[in-house]
């Protein structure tokens, strides 16, 4: 009951700081892994962003938007990772990814899936890049993504 | 505007936007589906009138138990609003007397008017707001930006920098418009503008229509104050 009421309340008596200020932005990175150990995996980005947007996909995505919420979803686990990390934050990040990438080719070599937390900021004016977050791989057959 | 109309608007603005956010977790996983459908039905029912408020009291139960399944709001600031309004107009049609109401009801107006208010605060006293750096951060490496090609956007200093200043001096001076009703509903209208392009360029739809949903409530709180 105290955990939903910690929950409930920011919403009940909201801060509404949007935007104070512009923290290092998280990106979720994964790779296919041939082992728990394996060092040299493909890093992608997780739902890399197009290149451009037709403004009528822009009002479309006004009323059906749901990898993109998804995608702001993950942003808000990654941010919850590095500030107060549960295993919460940590499934929902394996179990999207998981859910994205069996719908690709199999590759029986590399059975393990790992991702990363990439939090890219500006320091003078220099963009940087920083991993703040790497748990242990997983089995990509048994992460359940139902 | 009564009382009893504004909130019945703002149900039925409230529910159609949380039809449309739950239909979007339709399409991915089983264990949503059953919080989902359970919540679009619950807003037809809202929408329809049927059984009121008992319906209300369901989707405030009902985001409890969204709220524990992904320990927090899915989707930040936006699922906020729609978690304050919809426990705001499920104390409303609660409330035994016409005041206790009356105060439920102007909360969601008041916050709605903060909501503003307190982000332009936030900003102005913030230097990289003030020079428009932060608004390029926002383009040129925040998670927001839709596509690649709006990151071009931080190379505008002076374009940013007055977008900035438009977006902090507008978000100040919202409260004053509760003074004059034509004044609000110019606010309102430039506030849905600047909702519709964040949905746009950052694609935050659910802002788009939450706030929507919220603004009769601020119409009655405005009518309450004046009048």
């Amino acid at each position: 009951m105290r955990s939903l009421l910690k929950l409930l309340l920011p919403a009940l008596i909201p801060s509404w700081n949007f935007f104070d200020v512009i923290a290092p932005s998280p990106r979720v990175e994964y790779a296919r892994l041939r082992s728990i150990g394996d060092a040299q995996g493909e890093w992608r980005e997780f739902r890399p962003r197009p290149q451009r947007l037709a403004p009528l996909e822009m009002l479309r995505r006004l009323v059906w938007n749901p990898r993109w919420n998804e995608s702001l979803f993950l942003v808000s686990c990654a941010e919850r990772l590095t500030e107060e990390p549960t295993a919460h934050s940590e499934d929902e990040i394996f179990k999207r990814v998981a859910a994205d990438v069996r719908a690709e080719p199999e590759d029986a070599e590399r059975p393990w899936l790992g991702f990363r937390l990439v939090f890219v900021s500006r320091e003078a004016d220099a963009v940087t890049r920083e991993i703040l977050f790497q748990p242990a791989p997983r089995r990509l057959a048994e992460i359940a993504v139902a | 505007m009564t009382l009893i109309d504004a909130a019945r608007l703002t149900q039925t603005l409230l529910a159609l936007a949380l039809i449309q956010q739950s239909l979007e977790h339709l399409v991915r996983f089983r264990n949503e589906r059953l919080l989902f459908g359970g919540r679009i039905v619950l807003c037809a029912l809202v929408v329809s009138g049927i059984a009121s408020p008992w319906p209300l009291v369901g989707l405030a139960g009902l985001s409890l138990l969204i709220l524990h399944r992904f320990q927090g709001p899915y989707n930040g600031g936006s699922d906020r609003m729609g978690l304050l309004a919809l426990w705001c107009l499920t104390l409303t049609s609660l409330l035994p007397t016409p005041a206790s109401q009356e105060l439920a009801f102007g909360y969601l107006g008041a916050q709605l008017i903060l909501s503003y208010f307190i982000s332009g605060a936030v900003k102005i006293v913030n230097p990289d707001w003030r020079s428009g750096r932060a608004l390029a951060d926002v383009f040129q490496f925040s998670a927001y930006p839709v596509a690649d090609s709006l990151r071009g956007w931080a190379g505008r200093p002076r374009v940013l920098l007055a977008l900035s200043w438009a977006v902090m001096l507008f978000e100040l001076a919202f409260p004053l418009t509760l003074l004059w009703r034509p004044a609000l509903i110019v606010g309102l209208v430039v506030a849905g503008t600047f909702h519709l392009a964040n949905a746009c360029l950052f694609g935050l739809n659910r802002f788009f229509w939450t706030w929507l949903a919220v603004y009769p409530a601020i119409l009655w709180l405005q009518g309450r104050l004046v009048h």
